[in-house]
Parts: C-alpha cells; structure tokens; sequence
C-alpha cells in the first residue's frame, strides 16, 4: 500500500478552490475551498503554499513540442472527474472500495493523483460483492458513517448485487458509483457497449434506497449530496449513483458547478401522544418485555436501551441484527420471556409476527401463536417508513396494537422519560423483588451455558464451544471486536463471552446471502484499526469460498485481523435440509446427504489458501489443545498489523 | 466344613462362565455401541446433534437420561425433528443408536476445565 504525501499533492486546482477565493470560486455556493470540514482538513489547507510558476506551467501551458491545436487533441485541462472527486471529499467518504474498471478510468485517476489517494483511499478488491460487503461491514463499526463503493454500472453492479441485497435487508448505508457510456455516439465498439446501460441501476433498484444517473456535474454534485443523506437517513440503506464516462473525462471547460453539501436530516422519533400510550402500557403490565433487533446505531443506543429496561425492571431479548444490549446484564434474557409478557415492546424489529408466532416445517405448515393470546404489542421502528415491493424482506404483516414511526434509538429517550413520570410508588417499589428475580435467571442462564460447553469439550473436530472458549482466554483482556455472527455457531460467543459494547458484536447479514462473512469483517476490522481494536472473525468455511479473494484484500492494504475458521467442511444448514425432505419422503439420508452440501474430498486447505493470499496462516488443526498455541502466534502476526488465519476443523454447530 | 474337589471343580467353572458371560456381554455391548455410533453417523443424527450429541443446531442427547421408550418417541413422532419412521430406521437400529448416546461418557466436570469454571 503506498499512501502519496498530501501536502506534496495539492494541485492548483485545489489551491484555488480553498485558498485564493478568485471569481469563479466565489460563484460557489459552498466552494470546494470549504470542502474539508473537519479541523484536520483546515489545518491540511492552511499549510498549503502556492503551486510555482513551473507547476502551473506544467499543468496548463501547451507542453513543448505540441501545437495549442494537438495539446487540445492530446490533453485535459480540467476533467470532470476531479471536480466529481471534490464532491466526493465533501462527503468525507474515507475509503472507496473497488474492483477497477474502464467505465470510471476518469475517477480513478483522479483519485488517485489529483487526490493523492487519501480521503478517499481505494482499497482494491477482486470481486465487487466484496468490495460491498466491505462497505456493509465498515459502516456497522462506524455507527452507520459510509464508505463508497465504486464498479462498472453493468458487469460490476451485477457482481456486487447479492450483497446489495445484504445491506439492504440489514439497513446499512453505502454510496455505490457505477460507471457507465450514456451517449451511444461516444462509445467505442466492443467493451463500451457491453459495459453500458440505458438504465444500469436497474438490476439493483429493489434493494436500494435510491439512485441516480445525473447528466452534467451540477447533477451529479447534487445527486451526491441527497444520495448521502436518504442513505444515512433511518431506514439507512445503500444508494447508487451512475456516473457517466464522458462527464468523468471531458474538460469542464468554463464550467463552475457547485457543492451544495449535506445538512443531514436528524431521524424522525415517535410522537407524543403514542410514546405517553405505549409507557402507560408498559408501566400497568405485569409482565412487560423488551424485543429488539435493529436498532442500536452505536453505544449510545445500549445506553439508552439500559436506562430504559432498568426503569421498567423489564427483560430484554437482543435479537442481535445489532449489538444493542450487554449480554452480562441481568436484564438480558433468552426468547422464552415472550411466551410470558402481557405487553411486548418491539424495537426496529425485523420480524414482528415471527416473534409472535411459528410456522412448523412440517408437510402441512401450521401456524401457531407462541405469545400469550391476550399479550399487546407495541412496536417502534422506521420499517413503515420506506419499503418496497417485490423482494419480500419485510416478513409476514402483523397488526400491532400500538405501531409508533420513529427511529428507536431516537425514540427512546422519550419513552423513558415518560415511563418514568407515569410510574406510581407502588410500581416502583415493586422493581427491587423484579430485579431479584431477572438476576435468579440471568445467573441460571449462565450456568447452564457454561454446564453445555463442557459437553464435547475435548472431541475433534473440535467443539465451537471449545473453539470460543480458546479464542475468549486471549482476548478478554484486550480491546477485541467480534466482527462475525455466531447465530449459526450455536451462539457460543453470545452464551460465553462478555459482549458489552456495541462495537464488541457485528450482528448478521441481512438477507442471509452467503459471502458476507469474510468481506464484511474485513471492512470492519478497517473501521477499528483507526481504534486500534483487535478484530476477531469466526469465519465459515462456506462464506469463504465464496470471496477468498478478500483475504489478499487484507494482506495487500494491512488490515489486521484474527479470522479462526469454523470449519464443517460442507454447507451444514442445507445437511439438514436434505435430511428433513428425506426423512418426511422415508427414503433415508445414509450416504446421500453429502451430495451437493459437502465441502470435502478434496478438503480445502484454508491455510494454504490464505497463505497464497499473502496471508498469515496455520491449519488444519484438529486437535482442540493445538488451537491456543496457534492463536498465539496468530495473535502476534495481527498485533503487528498484518491479517491472520487459523484454519480449525470443527462440530457441524 | 468338608469341601470335595468335584464341588471346587464345579465353583471354578462357574467362576469361569461366569467370566465368560462377563466378556462376552461387554463385547456385545461394546459391538453394540460400536454399531450404534456407526448408524448415528450415516443417519446424519450428528448434523444436528453434533459427533458427540453434544447439541448443535438441536439439543444435546449424549448421555442420555431417556428410557428407551421416551428417546424412541422423540425420534419418531415429535415436531421438533424430522420424523424417522421404521422404514428408514429400524426399532433394532434405534435402539443401537439408543445404546451408544447412552454409552457416551460424561465429560470433565465444570471445575475441572478452568476456561470454563474461571469465567
């Protein structure tokens, strides 16, 4: 990874544009002179000096040998796409990841030269789905802060759509640019043609918030500031932006587009008269319980979550889209409380009936209720307020009784404050015998996690309780960051570790769509190396063939990361799939459920594969007292800030 | 007390059956187990319940505290897993795989394994 000196790569462009305030600056209505908002950025500007005569030289004056005639034939002054990167730094995008492509050249140069490769820095990667991914996981860490992403708008957003539909079904902001020829009387034969749409961000418009294909650069600098903000506006979500090749590459001429910029647009709460309702609800019911799934944004969303359960002496359900409440609060209670609540407060839930019923996989699917019939349901969420038809991510409709729009962790505030005012004495006195109680089962809970890890402790392959359990005695005492998901780990990490910080648990996919994994936490060990975190992800041995790509991604841009396989060897969930239909036709699954699920014979080595990758590797290790020595020396490979793998052969769970 | 040979003949013989019946009783039931662990495996029971029967995507059956009776029942007839009837898993088969998830040992104690007893 190189990074150029920034204060070497300021052109007169930008020397211009934020120092010397000239006519056409002035015309600005937020000059790129103003671009850099942070106190850093000044202080970048501030320093810079005047470019000399003989740079300016170099840069506008017809070059030695040419005629004013061929220089106009030869080069470009002021391409568009240098003021597309201004747009772009507006937006204090820090990374752009890519998979490099003709239909954006013009950015791409500028990026890296009239940029000087810093804020943004691209990160290449050699698939697009992971270059979204990527993002997908970066903003997760960064309490929904984006990066950009940038791929053909044909070949490459065909690539990078399953993982759009991720972040789409996770309500994860990105800002996708698609290159693109609009104009079919520039287009060279061949390539240009195939990699051209008349619409491109077709293929991604059921999964995406928003999109554009603007037609002059004012266009695109607007489109860019709305596209942030619908992205980072709850429900978050990515947006992507066309970029035409012609506009990237031709001189703007006299042209003098300006940046709007972005007045970010403060998240909607939940209205008065609902959240008096709703707290009167939860402070009569007898037994009250919390449901939540999407909704922290950052730490101060599961300090708030807190002071809100602690208020009501209410259980908490963390079904972990986000990290959004401390596994080692008393408070923090398996499913099984809902069977038992008379109100159900649902926050940014994913699934609302899915709570409240079951559909049994059997041959005729019946539906039963698992709630109390009686239970009412309030649920807070932004799901109503944008949605779109066709893919069915929205999950089955639910009648709840009070259903409140708002942002939750911004509604939460509120809500609090009202159940507060609302609590009688009697209420009140009565949360020190319903904290006893939430402490009795949070303490059982506990115990019987650590009594199941017992079970298989020594077995190989080696139990993922095992595996978890190795990993937590290294890492308990540093500053770590799990950026895998354990739902289809048992949970081990949930169960066993302390997870007490929002930046501690990644949370899942979205639209479960396999190589995520592997992508995602690399984007999010990106966004805590600025922390200096120690990144850990259990990686699947599934997702990660699907993207091995993004392990040289790591080793190529120095991205430190623990990644410990668990790895069954084959795709387990459909193992099971395949045993279900077999079993309910009677045909018996002995000797074919390895048909189309297994990932053996060959075995894949993943050590070898990392280390082609550039990557730190050990493995396979089948023996569980083989897996700490190993972490060990991974362990330092990371702290030197490089990426390592552990290759470790596991229970299917 | 007058003990005669022919008696001490027959008491060692039956000591000796006795042994025999032993050994060939625990290489039965070792053949069992073995058998049993054997259809586990190609019955895919491990998918769910892990090699050991732990628990995994299901719950733990190793070592098992059912009667006969009541593991048959869970196999055959309950919601929460695939329905296994006689025609792809015999009472004989069920019962050996009953054999090994009961045969299975119990593991260290929590105190004995300090990654878990000091968390």
């Amino acid at each position: 990874m190189t990074t150029k000196d920034k204060s070497a790569g300021v052109s007169r462009r930008q020397f211009l544009s934020s120092a010397t305030a000239g006519v056409a600056a002035a015309a600005l209505t937020k000059p790129a002179a103003a671009q850099e908002g942070s106190d850093q950025a000044g202080a970048q500007f501030a320093a810079i000096t005047p470019p000399s005569a003989a740079a300016e030289a170099m840069e506008y004056d017809v070059p030695a040998g040419y005629s004013a005639e061929e220089a106009k034939e030869y080069f470009v002054r002021h391409p568009g796409s240098d003021f597309m990167l201004d747009v772009i730094k507006d937006l204090e995008l820090p990374f752009i990841t890519t998979n490099p492509g003709s239909s954006f050249r013009g950015l791409h140069e500028s990026i890296v030269n009239y940029g000087g490769n810093s804020q943004p820095e691209l990160l290449t990667c050699p698939h697009e789905e992971q270059a979204i991914a990527m993002a997908h996981g970066y903003a997760k860490v960064a309490g929904g802060k984006p990066i950009g992403v940038l791929v053909h708008g044909t070949v490459g957003l065909q690539h990078a759509s399953m993982a759009m539909y991720n972040a789409w079904c996770d309500r994860v902001p990105m800002v996708v640019l698609g290159g693109n020829h609009f104009d079919a009387t520039e287009r060279r034969s061949g390539v240009e043609w195939s990699h051209s749409a008349q619409d491109a961000a077709r293929v991604v418009r059921d999964f995406t918030k928003w999109d554009d294909a603007p037609m002059s650069l004012q266009h695109f600098s607007e489109s860019m500031a709305r596209a942030y903000k619908i992205a980072t506006t709850p429900p978050m979500g990515p947006v992507v932006v066309i970029i035409d090749g012609h506009l990237q590459e031709a001189d703007m001429g006299s042209e003098t587009p300006t940046i709007p910029g972005v007045a970010p647009t403060v998240p909607p709460q939940g209205g008065a008269a609902a959240l008096e309702e709703a707290a009167r609800w939860l402070v009569e019911a007898e037994s009250p319980v919390i449901v939540v799934d999407l909704m922290a944004h950052d730490q101060d969303g599961v300090d708030r979550l807190i002071e809100l359960a602690e208020a009501l002496q209410a259980p908490v359900v963390n079904q972990a889209g986000r990290m959004n409440f401390p596994n080692s609060h008393y408070l923090s209670q398996g499913s099984g409380v809902v069977a038992q609540a008379d109100v159900i407060l649902g926050l940014e839930l994913y699934d609302t009936w899915g709570l409240l019923n079951t559909l049994r996989d059997r041959v005729h699917r019946d539906e039963q209720r698992v709630a109390r019939p009686d239970a009412r349901v309030i649920d807070i969420g932004v799901k109503d307020l944008f949605i779109k038809s066709n893919y069915q991510s929205f999950q089955r409709y639910h009648a709840s009784d009070l259903s409140i729009a708002g942002d939750a962790q911004e509604t939460l505030p509120s809500l609090t404050e009202e159940v507060r005012q609302q609590m009688s004495r009697a209420r009140r006195a009565s949360n020190s015998e319903r904290e006893q109680r939430w402490r009795a089962a949070h303490a059982q809970t506990r115990a019987r996690d650590l009594d199941a890890a017992r079970y298989g402790w020594g077995a190989s392959p080696v139990s993922t309780a095992r595996l978890y359990m190795e990993l937590w005695q290294l890492v308990k005492d540093r500053d770590w960051a799990l950026v895998s998901n354990d739902s289809l780990q048992s949970r081990w990490a949930r169960r066993l570790w302390t997870i007490d910080r929002h930046y501690q648990h990644i949370g899942r996919a979205g639209g479960a769509g396999l190589g995520y994994g592997a992508p995602s936490a690399v984007g999010a060990a990106l966004a805590h190396r600025a922390h200096g975190r120690l990144a850990i992800n259990v990686q699947r041995d599934g997702d990660l063939m699907y993207v091995p790509g993004i392990l040289w991604t790591a080793a190529h841009h120095e991205i430190p990361l623990l990644s410990v396989t668990h790895n069954n060897r084959g795709y387990h969930q459909e193992f099971m799939h395949l045993q279900r239909m077999a079993a309910r036709r009677q045909r018996g699954i002995d000797g074919s459920s390895r048909v189309g699920n297994e990932l053996d014979h060959p075995a894949i080595d993943f050590a070898k594969v990392a280390a082609g990758m550039g990557v730190w590797s050990e493995g396979p290790i089948t023996d569980p007292n083989d897996i700490r020595p190993a972490l060990i020396r991974a362990l330092d490979v990371v702290d030197q800030g490089e990426p390592a793998l552990v290759d470790v052969i596991c229970q299917p769970r | 007390m007058l003990v005669r040979p022919c008696t001490v003949t027959f008491a060692l013989s039956g000591v000796f059956l006795l042994l025999c019946l032993e050994g060939a009783l625990a290489q039965d039931t070792d053949q069992a187990t073995s058998d049993g662990r054997a259809l586990f495996i190609a019955n895919q029971c491990w998918q769910c319940h892990g090699y050991e029967g732990q628990g995994g995507a299901a719950v733990r059956i190793a070592p098992t505290l059912y009667p006969f009776e009541a593991f048959a029942r869970l196999v055959r007839h309950t919601n929460l897993m695939p329905a296994y009837s006689p025609n792809v898993l015999s009472d004989e088969q069920l019962r050996q795989i009953y054999e090994y998830v009961r045969s299975v040992p119990e593991p260290p104690a929590l105190e004995d394994i300090p990654e878990l007893s000091g968390s």
